[in-house]
Protein backbone atom coordinates (compact mmCIF):
# COMPACT_ATOMS: atom_id res chain seq x y z
CA UNK A 1 0.00 0.00 0.00
CA UNK A 2 1.24 3.49 -0.84
CA UNK A 3 2.60 5.81 1.84
CA UNK A 4 0.15 8.29 3.16
CA UNK A 5 0.69 11.36 5.29
CA UNK A 6 -2.31 10.93 7.55
CA UNK A 7 -1.75 9.91 11.15
CA UNK A 8 -3.07 6.42 10.62
CA UNK A 9 -3.50 5.52 7.01
CA UNK A 10 -5.26 2.20 7.21
CA UNK A 11 -8.87 1.73 8.10
CA UNK A 12 -9.12 -0.90 10.79
CA UNK A 13 -12.75 -2.01 10.89
CA UNK A 14 -12.24 -3.62 14.28
CA UNK A 15 -11.37 -0.20 15.74
CA UNK A 16 -13.51 2.38 13.98
CA UNK A 17 -13.55 5.92 15.33
CA UNK A 18 -14.80 9.29 14.06
CA UNK A 19 -13.11 11.01 11.17
CA UNK A 20 -12.60 14.78 11.02
CA UNK A 21 -9.56 16.17 9.22
CA UNK A 22 -7.56 12.98 9.13
CA UNK A 23 -8.47 9.35 9.53
CA UNK A 24 -8.93 8.24 13.13
CA UNK A 25 -8.46 11.70 14.62
CA UNK A 26 -11.70 11.08 16.49
CA UNK A 27 -13.11 14.55 15.90
CA UNK A 28 -16.63 14.75 17.26
CA UNK A 29 -19.18 17.49 17.70
CA UNK A 30 -21.77 17.37 20.44
CA UNK A 31 -24.52 19.80 21.37
CA UNK A 32 -26.36 20.02 24.67
CA UNK A 33 -27.94 22.37 27.19
CA UNK A 34 -26.99 22.62 30.87
CA UNK A 35 -29.19 24.17 33.54
CA UNK A 36 -26.48 26.65 34.59
CA UNK A 37 -26.08 30.40 33.99
CA UNK A 38 -24.03 31.48 30.97
CA UNK A 39 -20.41 32.25 31.83
CA UNK A 40 -16.90 30.87 32.31
CA UNK A 41 -18.05 28.36 34.89
CA UNK A 42 -20.64 27.09 32.44
CA UNK A 43 -18.00 26.59 29.74
CA UNK A 44 -15.84 24.71 32.21
CA UNK A 45 -18.78 22.52 33.17
CA UNK A 46 -19.39 21.71 29.50
CA UNK A 47 -15.73 20.78 29.03
CA UNK A 48 -15.70 18.52 32.08
CA UNK A 49 -18.86 16.82 30.87
CA UNK A 50 -17.40 16.33 27.39
CA UNK A 51 -14.30 14.75 28.95
CA UNK A 52 -16.55 12.37 30.86
CA UNK A 53 -18.22 11.50 27.54
CA UNK A 54 -14.84 10.34 26.35
CA UNK A 55 -13.89 13.40 24.32
CA UNK A 56 -10.25 14.39 24.64
CA UNK A 57 -9.18 18.03 24.39
CA UNK A 58 -12.74 19.36 24.55
CA UNK A 59 -13.22 22.75 22.99
CA UNK A 60 -16.37 24.81 23.56
CA UNK A 61 -16.83 26.44 20.18
CA UNK A 62 -20.21 27.93 20.87
CA UNK A 63 -22.13 28.85 24.02
CA UNK A 64 -25.38 30.81 24.24
CA UNK A 65 -27.74 31.70 27.02
CA UNK A 66 -31.03 29.96 26.16
CA UNK A 67 -32.98 31.68 28.89
CA UNK A 68 -31.95 32.75 32.35
CA UNK A 69 -29.99 29.99 34.10
CA UNK A 70 -29.73 27.79 30.99
CA UNK A 71 -26.85 27.62 28.54
CA UNK A 72 -26.58 25.83 25.22
CA UNK A 73 -23.19 24.50 24.05
CA UNK A 74 -21.53 23.11 21.00
CA UNK A 75 -18.37 21.25 21.95
CA UNK A 76 -15.67 19.68 19.77
CA UNK A 77 -13.38 16.99 21.04
CA UNK A 78 -11.45 13.87 20.09
CA UNK A 79 -13.36 10.70 20.76
CA UNK A 80 -11.25 8.16 22.62
CA UNK A 81 -13.51 5.22 22.00
CA UNK A 82 -13.59 2.82 19.10
CA UNK A 83 -16.17 0.40 17.78
CA UNK A 84 -15.55 -3.07 16.42
CA UNK A 85 -17.57 -2.81 13.21
CA UNK A 86 -16.86 -6.40 12.17
CA UNK A 87 -18.84 -7.91 15.06
CA UNK A 88 -21.99 -5.84 14.56
CA UNK A 89 -25.12 -7.71 13.66
CA UNK A 90 -28.44 -5.97 13.14
CA UNK A 91 -31.73 -7.82 12.93
CA UNK A 92 -33.57 -7.00 9.73
CA UNK A 93 -36.89 -7.95 8.27
CA UNK A 94 -36.13 -10.99 6.15
CA UNK A 95 -38.50 -10.35 3.29
CA UNK A 96 -38.00 -9.61 -0.38
CA UNK A 97 -39.50 -6.17 -0.84
CA UNK A 98 -42.06 -5.97 -3.62
CA UNK A 99 -43.19 -2.69 -5.15
CA UNK A 100 -46.83 -1.57 -5.23
CA UNK A 101 -47.70 -3.35 -8.47
CA UNK A 102 -45.89 -6.53 -7.49
CA UNK A 103 -47.85 -6.50 -4.20
CA UNK A 104 -51.12 -6.30 -6.15
CA UNK A 105 -49.99 -9.18 -8.32
CA UNK A 106 -48.93 -11.19 -5.24
CA UNK A 107 -52.37 -10.71 -3.67
CA UNK A 108 -54.11 -11.84 -6.87
CA UNK A 109 -51.97 -14.92 -7.19
CA UNK A 110 -51.49 -16.04 -3.61
CA UNK A 111 -54.16 -14.54 -1.39
CA UNK A 112 -57.09 -14.18 -3.81
CA UNK A 113 -59.15 -11.91 -1.55
CA UNK A 114 -58.90 -8.34 -0.28
CA UNK A 115 -56.37 -7.83 2.50
CA UNK A 116 -57.64 -5.66 5.36
CA UNK A 117 -55.12 -3.52 7.20
CA UNK A 118 -56.03 -1.17 10.06
CA UNK A 119 -53.65 1.35 11.54
CA UNK A 120 -53.39 4.25 13.97
CA UNK A 121 -51.11 6.27 16.11
CA UNK A 122 -52.13 4.96 19.51
CA UNK A 123 -52.23 6.07 23.12
CA UNK A 124 -51.23 9.63 23.90
CA UNK A 125 -49.29 10.07 20.67
CA UNK A 126 -50.85 12.88 18.63
CA UNK A 127 -48.51 12.53 15.65
CA UNK A 128 -49.93 11.09 12.47
CA UNK A 129 -46.89 11.65 10.27
CA UNK A 130 -45.71 8.05 10.63
CA UNK A 131 -48.97 6.23 10.03
CA UNK A 132 -49.91 8.69 7.25
CA UNK A 133 -46.61 8.07 5.49
CA UNK A 134 -47.39 4.36 5.36
CA UNK A 135 -51.15 4.39 4.83
CA UNK A 136 -52.30 7.60 3.12
CA UNK A 137 -52.82 7.50 -0.59
CA UNK A 138 -50.21 10.14 -1.37
CA UNK A 139 -47.64 8.39 0.78
CA UNK A 140 -44.27 9.87 1.59
CA UNK A 141 -41.07 10.70 -0.23
CA UNK A 142 -42.35 9.42 -3.54
CA UNK A 143 -43.62 6.16 -2.09
CA UNK A 144 -47.40 5.79 -2.36
CA UNK A 145 -49.27 4.65 0.74
CA UNK A 146 -51.29 1.47 1.30
CA UNK A 147 -54.57 3.19 0.35
CA UNK A 148 -53.37 3.19 -3.23
CA UNK A 149 -52.53 -0.51 -3.27
CA UNK A 150 -54.84 -2.68 -5.32
CA UNK A 151 -56.17 -5.54 -3.23
CA UNK A 152 -55.51 -3.82 0.09
CA UNK A 153 -58.30 -2.22 2.11
CA UNK A 154 -56.50 0.26 4.35
CA UNK A 155 -58.18 1.96 7.30
CA UNK A 156 -56.26 4.76 8.97
CA UNK A 157 -57.84 5.82 12.26
CA UNK A 158 -55.53 8.76 12.90
CA UNK A 159 -53.94 9.72 16.18
CA UNK A 160 -54.51 9.27 19.91
CA UNK A 161 -56.55 6.14 19.33
CA UNK A 162 -56.91 4.01 22.45
CA UNK A 163 -55.60 0.46 21.96
CA UNK A 164 -59.03 -0.89 22.85
CA UNK A 165 -60.69 1.09 20.06
CA UNK A 166 -58.20 -0.03 17.45
CA UNK A 167 -58.74 -3.64 18.52
CA UNK A 168 -62.51 -3.22 18.33
CA UNK A 169 -62.15 -1.83 14.78
CA UNK A 170 -59.85 -4.69 13.80
CA UNK A 171 -62.28 -7.24 15.17
CA UNK A 172 -65.22 -5.66 13.41
CA UNK A 173 -63.43 -5.56 10.05
CA UNK A 174 -61.83 -8.95 10.57
CA UNK A 175 -58.49 -7.29 9.84
CA UNK A 176 -55.47 -9.26 8.65
CA UNK A 177 -52.97 -6.81 10.06
CA UNK A 178 -52.79 -4.06 12.65
CA UNK A 179 -50.25 -1.26 12.23
CA UNK A 180 -49.36 0.69 15.35
CA UNK A 181 -47.41 3.90 15.05
CA UNK A 182 -45.53 5.66 17.84
CA UNK A 183 -43.78 8.82 16.72
CA UNK A 184 -42.98 11.08 19.62
CA UNK A 185 -43.24 9.88 23.17
CA UNK A 186 -41.58 10.75 26.44
CA UNK A 187 -39.97 8.60 29.09
CA UNK A 188 -40.50 5.38 27.14
CA UNK A 189 -44.28 5.58 27.53
CA UNK A 190 -44.48 4.15 23.99
CA UNK A 191 -43.06 0.91 25.32
CA UNK A 192 -45.88 0.46 27.83
CA UNK A 193 -48.45 1.48 25.26
CA UNK A 194 -47.08 -1.02 22.74
CA UNK A 195 -46.97 -3.92 25.20
CA UNK A 196 -50.47 -3.03 26.39
CA UNK A 197 -51.65 -3.53 22.79
CA UNK A 198 -50.06 -6.98 22.61
CA UNK A 199 -51.51 -8.00 25.95
CA UNK A 200 -55.01 -6.83 25.06
CA UNK A 201 -54.84 -8.79 21.80
CA UNK A 202 -53.70 -11.89 23.67
CA UNK A 203 -56.51 -11.48 26.18
CA UNK A 204 -59.02 -11.05 23.35
CA UNK A 205 -57.72 -14.27 21.80
CA UNK A 206 -56.80 -12.38 18.62
CA UNK A 207 -53.02 -12.30 18.73
CA UNK A 208 -52.52 -15.41 16.62
CA UNK A 209 -55.15 -14.26 14.12
CA UNK A 210 -53.56 -10.93 13.14
CA UNK A 211 -50.20 -9.74 11.94
CA UNK A 212 -49.05 -7.10 14.36
CA UNK A 213 -46.62 -4.47 13.17
CA UNK A 214 -45.21 -1.45 14.96
CA UNK A 215 -43.41 1.52 13.50
CA UNK A 216 -41.77 4.77 14.43
CA UNK A 217 -38.40 6.48 14.59
CA UNK A 218 -37.46 4.69 17.81
CA UNK A 219 -38.70 1.28 16.74
CA UNK A 220 -36.37 -1.41 15.49
CA UNK A 221 -36.89 -4.99 14.49
CA UNK A 222 -35.05 -6.17 17.59
CA UNK A 223 -37.31 -4.09 19.80
CA UNK A 224 -40.34 -5.58 18.05
CA UNK A 225 -39.32 -9.05 19.27
CA UNK A 226 -39.02 -7.77 22.84
CA UNK A 227 -42.38 -6.04 22.62
CA UNK A 228 -44.15 -9.05 21.13
CA UNK A 229 -44.73 -7.70 17.61
CA UNK A 230 -44.23 -9.60 14.38
CA UNK A 231 -42.15 -6.82 12.89
CA UNK A 232 -40.93 -3.33 13.62
CA UNK A 233 -40.19 -0.66 11.05
CA UNK A 234 -37.96 2.32 11.77
CA UNK A 235 -36.90 5.26 9.70
CA UNK A 236 -36.48 5.01 5.91
CA UNK A 237 -39.13 2.32 5.59
CA UNK A 238 -42.10 2.85 3.33
CA UNK A 239 -45.49 1.34 2.48
CA UNK A 240 -43.93 -1.29 0.21
CA UNK A 241 -41.73 -2.58 3.05
CA UNK A 242 -44.75 -2.94 5.33
CA UNK A 243 -47.02 -4.36 2.62
CA UNK A 244 -44.41 -6.90 1.48
CA UNK A 245 -43.97 -8.12 5.04
CA UNK A 246 -47.68 -8.34 5.79
CA UNK A 247 -48.54 -10.12 2.52
CA UNK A 248 -45.71 -12.63 2.79
CA UNK A 249 -46.61 -13.30 6.40
CA UNK A 250 -50.28 -13.90 5.51
CA UNK A 251 -49.15 -16.63 3.12
CA UNK A 252 -46.51 -18.05 5.50
CA UNK A 253 -48.97 -18.31 8.35
CA UNK A 254 -51.64 -19.84 6.14
CA UNK A 255 -54.08 -16.99 6.71
CA UNK A 256 -55.08 -17.07 3.05
CA UNK B 1 -35.07 -27.70 49.79
CA UNK B 2 -34.15 -25.28 47.08
CA UNK B 3 -36.81 -23.38 45.17
CA UNK B 4 -36.34 -25.08 41.85
CA UNK B 5 -36.53 -28.59 43.22
CA UNK B 6 -39.84 -27.76 44.85
CA UNK B 7 -41.11 -26.23 41.61
CA UNK B 8 -40.01 -29.16 39.46
CA UNK B 9 -41.92 -31.56 41.71
CA UNK B 10 -45.21 -29.81 41.04
CA UNK B 11 -44.97 -28.04 37.70
CA UNK B 12 -43.78 -28.55 34.14
CA UNK B 13 -43.97 -25.02 32.75
CA UNK B 14 -43.03 -21.96 34.77
CA UNK B 15 -43.07 -18.40 33.53
CA UNK B 16 -41.05 -15.58 34.93
CA UNK B 17 -43.37 -12.61 34.74
CA UNK B 18 -42.13 -9.09 35.25
CA UNK B 19 -43.95 -6.19 36.87
CA UNK B 20 -41.94 -3.92 34.57
CA UNK B 21 -38.89 -3.74 32.43
CA UNK B 22 -35.65 -4.21 34.42
CA UNK B 23 -37.51 -5.79 37.32
CA UNK B 24 -34.96 -8.60 37.40
CA UNK B 25 -36.57 -11.34 35.27
CA UNK B 26 -33.37 -12.53 33.65
CA UNK B 27 -31.52 -12.42 36.97
CA UNK B 28 -34.29 -14.61 38.39
CA UNK B 29 -33.94 -16.91 35.39
CA UNK B 30 -30.19 -17.21 35.96
CA UNK B 31 -30.79 -17.97 39.61
CA UNK B 32 -33.05 -20.89 38.64
CA UNK B 33 -30.64 -22.07 35.96
CA UNK B 34 -27.88 -22.24 38.55
CA UNK B 35 -30.08 -24.22 40.90
CA UNK B 36 -30.92 -26.61 38.06
CA UNK B 37 -27.21 -27.18 37.42
CA UNK B 38 -26.72 -28.09 41.09
CA UNK B 39 -29.71 -30.42 41.04
CA UNK B 40 -28.86 -32.01 37.71
CA UNK B 41 -32.23 -31.08 36.18
CA UNK B 42 -32.54 -30.70 32.42
CA UNK B 43 -34.18 -27.39 31.67
CA UNK B 44 -35.99 -26.09 28.65
CA UNK B 45 -35.36 -22.37 28.28
CA UNK B 46 -37.39 -19.97 26.19
CA UNK B 47 -38.47 -16.36 26.26
CA UNK B 48 -41.42 -14.31 25.04
CA UNK B 49 -38.98 -11.54 24.23
CA UNK B 50 -35.25 -11.82 23.98
CA UNK B 51 -32.69 -12.63 26.64
CA UNK B 52 -29.00 -12.71 27.09
CA UNK B 53 -28.05 -9.82 24.82
CA UNK B 54 -25.38 -7.55 26.29
CA UNK B 55 -27.31 -4.30 26.35
CA UNK B 56 -30.95 -3.40 26.57
CA UNK B 57 -32.63 -2.25 23.33
CA UNK B 58 -34.71 0.36 25.14
CA UNK B 59 -32.59 1.78 27.93
CA UNK B 60 -29.14 0.87 26.69
CA UNK B 61 -28.27 -0.43 30.14
CA UNK B 62 -26.29 -3.58 30.70
CA UNK B 63 -28.29 -6.79 30.85
CA UNK B 64 -27.42 -10.09 32.46
CA UNK B 65 -26.26 -12.74 30.01
CA UNK B 66 -27.62 -16.27 30.09
CA UNK B 67 -25.26 -19.20 30.60
CA UNK B 68 -26.69 -22.59 29.75
CA UNK B 69 -25.42 -25.98 30.83
CA UNK B 70 -24.92 -28.94 28.52
CA UNK B 71 -28.14 -30.73 27.47
CA UNK B 72 -30.39 -27.73 28.11
CA UNK B 73 -33.09 -27.45 25.45
CA UNK B 74 -33.32 -23.87 24.23
CA UNK B 75 -35.23 -21.85 21.63
CA UNK B 76 -33.07 -19.61 19.48
CA UNK B 77 -34.13 -17.64 16.41
CA UNK B 78 -31.97 -17.94 13.30
CA UNK B 79 -30.52 -14.46 13.54
CA UNK B 80 -29.29 -15.08 17.10
CA UNK B 81 -28.00 -18.60 16.49
CA UNK B 82 -24.55 -17.56 15.36
CA UNK B 83 -24.23 -15.11 18.23
CA UNK B 84 -24.30 -17.97 20.74
CA UNK B 85 -21.07 -18.64 22.49
CA UNK B 86 -22.29 -22.09 23.53
CA UNK B 87 -22.19 -25.02 21.13
CA UNK B 88 -25.74 -25.57 19.90
CA UNK B 89 -27.04 -28.69 18.22
CA UNK B 90 -30.13 -27.90 16.14
CA UNK B 91 -32.84 -30.42 16.89
CA UNK B 92 -35.67 -28.93 14.97
CA UNK B 93 -36.67 -25.95 12.89
CA UNK B 94 -40.04 -24.85 14.23
CA UNK B 95 -42.76 -23.21 12.12
CA UNK B 96 -42.76 -20.20 14.45
CA UNK B 97 -41.46 -17.06 12.81
CA UNK B 98 -40.29 -14.03 14.76
CA UNK B 99 -38.82 -10.63 14.01
CA UNK B 100 -35.41 -12.26 14.53
CA UNK B 101 -36.07 -15.16 12.22
CA UNK B 102 -37.49 -18.68 12.44
CA UNK B 103 -37.23 -20.26 15.89
CA UNK B 104 -34.86 -23.22 16.17
CA UNK B 105 -35.04 -25.71 19.00
CA UNK B 106 -31.50 -26.58 20.05
CA UNK B 107 -29.71 -28.78 22.53
CA UNK B 108 -26.73 -27.20 24.23
CA UNK B 109 -23.79 -29.45 23.28
CA UNK B 110 -21.12 -27.22 24.78
CA UNK B 111 -22.05 -25.08 27.81
CA UNK B 112 -21.83 -21.35 27.29
CA UNK B 113 -23.69 -18.09 26.79
CA UNK B 114 -26.77 -18.09 24.57
CA UNK B 115 -29.11 -15.37 23.37
CA UNK B 116 -32.56 -16.80 23.87
CA UNK B 117 -35.77 -15.76 22.14
CA UNK B 118 -39.04 -17.53 21.54
CA UNK B 119 -42.35 -17.03 19.75
CA UNK B 120 -44.12 -13.76 20.52
CA UNK B 121 -47.55 -15.37 20.27
CA UNK B 122 -48.83 -17.21 23.34
CA UNK B 123 -50.59 -20.04 21.50
CA UNK B 124 -47.29 -20.83 19.78
CA UNK B 125 -45.59 -20.91 23.18
CA UNK B 126 -48.04 -23.54 24.38
CA UNK B 127 -47.18 -25.79 21.43
CA UNK B 128 -43.45 -25.16 21.69
CA UNK B 129 -43.33 -25.94 25.43
CA UNK B 130 -44.93 -29.29 24.66
CA UNK B 131 -42.19 -29.97 22.13
CA UNK B 132 -39.48 -28.97 24.60
CA UNK B 133 -40.86 -31.37 27.20
CA UNK B 134 -41.04 -34.10 24.55
CA UNK B 135 -37.40 -33.44 23.68
CA UNK B 136 -36.43 -34.30 27.23
CA UNK B 137 -36.70 -31.16 29.35
CA UNK B 138 -37.73 -31.88 32.94
CA UNK B 139 -39.01 -28.35 33.36
CA UNK B 140 -39.55 -25.48 30.93
CA UNK B 141 -38.81 -21.93 32.06
CA UNK B 142 -40.37 -19.13 30.01
CA UNK B 143 -38.80 -15.75 30.56
CA UNK B 144 -41.22 -12.87 30.11
CA UNK B 145 -40.58 -9.60 28.34
CA UNK B 146 -40.95 -6.03 29.62
CA UNK B 147 -44.29 -5.94 31.48
CA UNK B 148 -46.09 -8.51 29.35
CA UNK B 149 -48.11 -10.57 31.79
CA UNK B 150 -50.47 -12.70 29.68
CA UNK B 151 -47.95 -15.57 29.65
CA UNK B 152 -49.02 -16.04 33.27
CA UNK B 153 -52.31 -17.50 31.95
CA UNK B 154 -52.86 -21.02 33.28
CA UNK B 155 -53.08 -22.56 29.80
CA UNK B 156 -49.46 -21.49 29.21
CA UNK B 157 -47.87 -21.68 32.65
CA UNK B 158 -48.53 -24.10 35.49
CA UNK B 159 -47.08 -21.55 37.88
CA UNK B 160 -45.28 -18.23 37.68
CA UNK B 161 -42.48 -16.42 39.37
CA UNK B 162 -43.30 -12.74 39.70
CA UNK B 163 -40.32 -10.42 39.39
CA UNK B 164 -40.59 -6.98 40.86
CA UNK B 165 -38.05 -4.28 41.54
CA UNK B 166 -37.13 -0.75 42.41
CA UNK B 167 -37.69 0.23 38.76
CA UNK B 168 -41.45 0.44 39.45
CA UNK B 169 -41.19 3.48 41.70
CA UNK B 170 -38.80 5.51 43.80
CA UNK B 171 -41.11 4.85 46.74
CA UNK B 172 -40.78 1.42 48.30
CA UNK B 173 -44.40 1.25 49.44
CA UNK B 174 -45.55 1.98 45.88
CA UNK B 175 -43.49 -0.96 44.59
CA UNK B 176 -44.84 -3.24 47.28
CA UNK B 177 -48.47 -2.13 46.79
CA UNK B 178 -48.29 -2.49 43.02
CA UNK B 179 -46.85 -5.99 43.28
CA UNK B 180 -49.30 -7.04 45.98
CA UNK B 181 -52.13 -5.83 43.72
CA UNK B 182 -50.99 -8.14 40.92
CA UNK B 183 -50.81 -11.01 43.41
CA UNK B 184 -54.29 -10.09 44.63
CA UNK B 185 -55.65 -10.27 41.09
CA UNK B 186 -53.91 -13.58 40.46
CA UNK B 187 -55.57 -15.05 43.53
CA UNK B 188 -59.12 -13.95 42.71
CA UNK B 189 -61.83 -16.35 43.88
CA UNK B 190 -62.44 -19.25 41.53
CA UNK B 191 -66.06 -19.83 40.49
CA UNK B 192 -67.31 -22.64 42.73
CA UNK B 193 -68.23 -26.04 41.33
CA UNK B 194 -71.89 -26.27 40.53
CA UNK B 195 -74.49 -25.71 37.88
CA UNK B 196 -73.27 -22.22 36.93
CA UNK B 197 -69.68 -23.32 36.54
CA UNK B 198 -70.77 -26.23 34.35
CA UNK B 199 -72.87 -23.96 32.15
CA UNK B 200 -70.11 -21.38 31.82
CA UNK B 201 -67.43 -24.00 31.18
CA UNK B 202 -69.54 -25.53 28.46
CA UNK B 203 -69.96 -22.23 26.62
CA UNK B 204 -66.61 -20.60 27.40
CA UNK B 205 -64.92 -22.10 24.37
CA UNK B 206 -67.20 -20.19 21.99
CA UNK B 207 -65.21 -17.06 22.88
CA UNK B 208 -68.40 -15.01 22.96
CA UNK B 209 -69.74 -12.75 25.68
CA UNK B 210 -72.76 -14.39 27.31
CA UNK B 211 -75.02 -14.00 30.32
CA UNK B 212 -76.44 -16.70 32.57
CA UNK B 213 -80.15 -16.16 32.98
CA UNK B 214 -82.47 -18.56 34.82
CA UNK B 215 -79.72 -21.15 34.68
CA UNK B 216 -79.30 -20.83 30.90
CA UNK B 217 -76.52 -19.28 28.85
CA UNK B 218 -77.65 -16.51 26.48
CA UNK B 219 -75.03 -15.39 24.00
CA UNK B 220 -74.97 -11.66 23.34
CA UNK B 221 -74.68 -10.28 19.85
CA UNK B 222 -71.34 -8.50 20.36
CA UNK B 223 -67.91 -9.39 19.02
CA UNK B 224 -66.00 -8.19 22.06
CA UNK B 225 -66.61 -6.98 25.58
CA UNK B 226 -64.43 -3.94 24.89
CA UNK B 227 -66.54 -0.79 24.92
CA UNK B 228 -69.72 -2.84 25.35
CA UNK B 229 -70.75 -1.43 28.74
CA UNK B 230 -74.00 0.04 27.40
CA UNK B 231 -75.03 -3.17 25.65
CA UNK B 232 -74.24 -5.19 28.74
CA UNK B 233 -76.26 -2.77 30.85
CA UNK B 234 -79.26 -3.36 28.56
CA UNK B 235 -78.82 -7.12 28.66
CA UNK B 236 -78.59 -7.45 32.43
CA UNK B 237 -81.93 -7.76 34.21
CA UNK B 238 -83.03 -9.22 37.54
CA UNK B 239 -82.81 -12.78 36.30
CA UNK B 240 -79.19 -12.52 35.21
CA UNK B 241 -76.78 -14.02 37.73
CA UNK B 242 -73.51 -14.17 35.79
CA UNK B 243 -71.83 -12.41 32.88
CA UNK B 244 -69.01 -14.24 31.12
CA UNK B 245 -66.42 -12.14 29.34
CA UNK B 246 -63.96 -14.28 27.34
CA UNK B 247 -61.53 -11.51 26.44
CA UNK B 248 -59.97 -8.46 27.99
CA UNK B 249 -61.71 -7.06 31.04
CA UNK B 250 -61.16 -3.31 30.99
CA UNK B 251 -62.93 -0.35 32.45
CA UNK B 252 -64.86 0.10 29.20
CA UNK B 253 -66.54 -3.28 29.72
CA UNK B 254 -68.19 -2.25 32.96
CA UNK B 255 -68.13 1.57 32.86
CA UNK B 256 -71.72 2.04 31.71
CA UNK B 257 -73.38 -0.63 33.79
CA UNK B 258 -75.88 0.56 36.36
CA UNK B 259 -74.65 0.22 39.94
CA UNK B 260 -77.56 -1.91 41.08
CA UNK B 261 -77.09 -4.29 38.19
CA UNK B 262 -73.36 -4.39 38.83
CA UNK B 263 -74.03 -5.42 42.42
CA UNK B 264 -76.48 -8.16 41.54
CA UNK B 265 -74.33 -10.00 38.98
CA UNK B 266 -71.03 -11.83 39.06
CA UNK B 267 -68.57 -11.30 36.24
CA UNK B 268 -66.71 -14.45 35.26
CA UNK B 269 -63.40 -14.44 33.39
CA UNK B 270 -61.22 -17.28 32.11
CA UNK B 271 -58.30 -16.23 34.26
CA UNK B 272 -56.88 -13.11 35.93
CA UNK B 273 -54.59 -12.15 33.01
CA UNK B 274 -57.73 -10.83 31.30
CA UNK B 275 -57.94 -7.92 33.76
CA UNK B 276 -56.57 -4.58 32.54
CA UNK B 277 -57.70 -2.27 35.31
CA UNK B 278 -55.37 -0.26 37.51
CA UNK B 279 -55.38 -0.56 41.26
CA UNK B 280 -57.27 2.66 42.02
CA UNK B 281 -60.06 1.97 39.48
CA UNK B 282 -60.30 -1.63 40.65
CA UNK B 283 -60.76 -0.45 44.22
CA UNK B 284 -63.48 1.99 43.15
CA UNK B 285 -65.32 -0.63 41.08
CA UNK B 286 -65.15 -3.13 43.92
CA UNK B 287 -66.66 -0.51 46.21
CA UNK B 288 -69.52 0.00 43.77
CA UNK B 289 -70.26 -3.66 44.04
CA UNK B 290 -68.31 -5.33 41.23
CA UNK B 291 -67.72 -9.04 41.83
CA UNK B 292 -65.28 -10.88 39.60
CA UNK B 293 -64.58 -14.60 39.67
CA UNK B 294 -62.36 -16.67 37.43
CA UNK B 295 -62.54 -20.17 36.00
CA UNK B 296 -58.88 -20.72 36.74
CA UNK B 297 -56.39 -18.98 38.97
CA UNK B 298 -52.68 -18.34 38.73
CA UNK B 299 -50.20 -19.93 41.10
CA UNK B 300 -47.51 -17.47 42.13
CA UNK B 301 -44.74 -19.83 43.25
CA UNK B 302 -42.33 -17.11 44.33
CA UNK B 303 -41.71 -13.40 44.14
CA UNK B 304 -38.26 -12.09 43.34
CA UNK B 305 -37.23 -8.57 44.30
CA UNK B 306 -34.53 -6.43 42.71
CA UNK B 307 -33.81 -3.44 44.96
CA UNK B 308 -31.76 -1.63 42.29
CA UNK B 309 -33.20 0.52 39.51
CA UNK B 310 -31.27 1.27 36.32
CA UNK B 311 -32.32 4.90 36.91
CA UNK B 312 -29.64 4.98 39.57
CA UNK B 313 -31.45 4.63 42.90
CA UNK B 314 -31.86 1.59 45.11
CA UNK B 315 -33.55 0.34 48.26
CA UNK B 316 -32.00 -1.46 51.18
CA UNK B 317 -31.89 -5.18 50.34
CA UNK B 318 -33.29 -6.49 53.60
CA UNK B 319 -35.91 -3.77 53.86
CA UNK B 320 -37.36 -4.41 50.41
CA UNK B 321 -37.57 -8.18 50.81
CA UNK B 322 -39.16 -7.95 54.25
CA UNK B 323 -41.67 -5.27 53.19
CA UNK B 324 -42.69 -7.46 50.25
CA UNK B 325 -42.89 -10.56 52.45
CA UNK B 326 -45.12 -8.70 54.88
CA UNK B 327 -47.51 -7.74 52.08
CA UNK B 328 -47.73 -11.29 50.70
CA UNK B 329 -47.08 -13.55 53.69
CA UNK B 330 -47.92 -16.83 51.91
CA UNK B 331 -45.51 -16.57 48.98
CA UNK B 332 -41.73 -16.97 49.32
CA UNK B 333 -39.86 -13.74 48.54
CA UNK B 334 -36.33 -13.96 47.19
CA UNK B 335 -33.85 -11.15 46.75
CA UNK B 336 -32.18 -12.28 43.53
CA UNK B 337 -29.37 -9.79 43.85
CA UNK B 338 -28.37 -11.29 47.20
CA UNK B 339 -28.88 -14.94 46.32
Amino acid sequence: MAECNTAVAQIDLTKVKPYGDTLNDGMTEVAFTLPVPYGDEANEAAKILAKKMGLDEPNVVYAKEMTKEYTFFVVYGKCQHTVDYTTIKVAKVEVDVMDRLECAEYIKENIKRPVVIVGASTGTDAHTVGIDAIMNMKGFHGHFGLERYEGIEAYNYGSQVPNEDLIAHAKELNADAILVSQTVTQKDIHIQNLTNMVELLEAEGMRDKVILVCGGPRISHELAQELGYDAGFGQHKYAEDVASFVLTEIVNRGMV
Amino acid sequence: MCLLERLAENYKRISIVGMAKNAGKTTALNYLIEEAMDEGLTLGITSTGRDGEGTDVVTGTEKPRVYLDTDTIVSVPKQLYELADAGLEILEETPYGTALGQILLCRVADAGYVQVAGPVINTQHIQMCEEMLALGADLVLIDGAIDRKTIAAPDISDAIILSTGAVLSRKLDRVVEGTAYTVELYSLPVLEDGMERDIIREHAESDRVFIVKNGKAVTLNITTGLGSGKLLDNAIDEEVTHVFVPGAFTQSVVADIDRRKLKATTFVLKDPTKIFIDKATWGRLRKSGLTVKVLENITVAAITVNPTSPAGYSFDHGEMASAMQKAVPDIPVIDVMMA
